[in-house]
């Protein structure tokens, strides 16, 4: 008797939570026809907001594994006296708020900030925050993954002759390679929807800083189905990123139970 | 963000009940951001919700649970009106559109037509906003329409523009000539030639699906009363030209 309440109130708790997560998504698509979504993607200010969005996370996202790779390496194979401390920095615009993040990016690379630059209103400032919120969550997923990397294969790289840019490019990077592609997809989603950090350090032009949720916060006003076909667009590139996610971490699992990797090589 | 704000204001004030112990009714005002000095120092007993007044009224539209609705201009609460979603509209005061530059004022403009060298970086409202829709206004009446190439950010409301200038950021930037005196230390103001300044005056009405509808409106005649007003004009707001 216990056990089928039990089971009643876990069955009410998911259904409910099911529709509570799903009903806004949904809300959104029986607003929007997919042929109004289509014809929205010929309407001028959400093209440019695409290419916009698009160009800045590409930059961005390039920024994020260019750098993000080699930080997240070095802080998971070294042990140092500080090392928690860095770590903790690098997380640290996780928990931040966007604006925080927005206004820090201001008073720092700001005209009238640290640094002088005239970086606020260009897409590269627009960059630059898609990086700054984004980029912590690749490199906390590419520690993790870089600390799960059986160091024995690492050593016997070493010791057979491989330097350790080439141990670094053809073992860890390829080993590791589930979790890195892990971390960036979140972190692709994650810079995709970044709207408080932009809006206050890149302001928002159309066709120049204005990306694609800044292009739904200042259509909500003027035209309410502009607003939800851009919300389709971003839902649908959202749904298209968490799928590559979900490949990437059973491409890792499959990695790990394959067991390919202690396979003779037959080729030489 | 303010956008935002208001949105988890309206969760707060639903969630708390509005009508206090004393039997004092706390109403919810949604209000031009403009007035956001101005409207606590009258009545601090309220509820306020600042923002640019299209999205307020989109709020309103979409069923927020707002008991006064005071704009910017006077097209936003009329077509409200139109729809039934507020009562008549009052003029509740005036104000006038001005340039404020950086103290440091490092693009080195001395007048509006300096706007138009090619490296000003103005930053505007929304056109969707009141501030944008008047700032276009002047532009059109000085023939200047050309200095829309210097725009550098559309901001969602007038205490946006006013933030980015007065962090020295951009260039110029037009708000109200009240906006400009919260913060007399970080900005310069140029006036406009009278013959282009825009007529500016606020609407305020009372919202038809209220709780509240009899105090919100011994409120709205409250702020239209002589000691509202002096604060008003003590805030650098225009006299009240025309009677509602």
């Amino acid at each position: 008797m216990r056990r089928v309440a039990f089971f009643a109130v876990a069955l009410t708790a998911t259904l409910t939570t099911l529709g509570f997560l799903v009903l806004p998504v949904v809300a959104i698509f029986t607003h929007v026809s997919p042929i109004t979504l289509v014809r929205q993607l010929s309407n001028p200010v959400v093209d440019d907001a695409l290419v916009v969005s698009a160009k800045t996370t590409v930059l961005a996202q390039a920024l994020v594994l260019l750098l993000g790779t080699p930080t997240a390496y070095l802080l998971a194979t070294r042990r140092f006296r500080g090392r928690s401390l860095l770590v903790t920095a690098v997380e640290l615009p996780l928990v931040l708020p966007p604006a925080v993040a927005g206004i820090g990016l201001l008073v720092a690379f700001g005209r009238m900030g640290l640094l002088h630059t005239s970086i606020p209103f260009t897409q590269t400032a627009v960059t630059l925050a898609v990086a700054f919120v984004s980029g912590p969550l690749y490199v906390r997923a590419a520690i993790a993954a870089f600390e799960a990397v059986d160091p024995t294969f690492v050593d016997a790289a070493r010791t057979l002759g491989a330097g350790p840019a080439r141990t670094f490019f053809r073992v860890a990077v390829p080993l590791a390679g589930g979790g890195l592609a892990a971390g960036e997809a979140l972190a692709f989603a994650r810079g995709l929807g970044e709207f408080g950090a932009t809006i206050m350090f890149a302001g928002s032009l159309q066709h120049v800083t204005q990306t694609l949720p800044l292009a739904i916060y200042a259509a909500f006003d003027v035209d309410f189905d502009v607003t939800l076909a851009i919300g389709g667009v971003l839902v649908l590139l959202s749904a298209a990123v968490l799928i590559a996610l979900k490949l990437a971490t059973s491409w890792t699992l499959s990695l790990q139970t394959s067991g390919f990797r202690f396979a003779p090589s037959t080729s030489n | 963000m303010r956008r935002l704000g208001a949105l988890l204001l309206v969760v707060a004030a639903t969630a708390g009940g509005t009508a206090s112990a004393a039997g004092h009714v706390t109403l919810t005002v949604y209000a031009a951001s403009s007035l956001t000095d101005v409207l606590p120092k009258v009545d601090p007993g309220e509820r306020y919700s600042f923002g640019g007044s299209n999205t307020l009224a989109a709020q309103i539209t979409q069923g927020a649970p707002a008991d006064i609705f005071a704009s910017a201009n006077l097209t936003i609460p009329e077509q409200l009106y139109a729809k039934g979603l507020v009562t008549r509209p009052y003029v509740l005061t005036h104000n006038t559109l001005v340039l404020i530059l950086p103290r440091a004022n490092p693009a080195r403009i001395h007048s509006v037509t300096d706007l138009r060298r090619a490296d000003v970086k103005l930053v505007i409202a929304d056109s969707a906003v009141p501030v944008g829709a008047y700032t276009l206004q002047v532009l059109k009446t000085m023939q200047m329409t050309d200095v829309l190439d210097n725009v550098v950010s559309r901001e969602a409301d007038v205490r946006d523009v006013l933030a980015k200038v007065a962090l020295g950021e951009a260039d110029a930037g037009f708000v109200y000539a009240t906006d400009a005196r919260t913060v007399p230390k970080r900005v310069t103001v140029l006036r406009l030639p009278v013959w282009a300044r825009p007529n500016v005056a606020y609407g305020i009405a009372v919202v038809t699906a209220s709780k509240h509808r009899a105090a919100a409106a011994s409120y709205l005649k409250m702020l239209l009363g002589k000691r509202a007003q002096a604060t008003f004009r003590s805030y650098g707001f225009l006299p009240r030209r025309t009677s509602g």
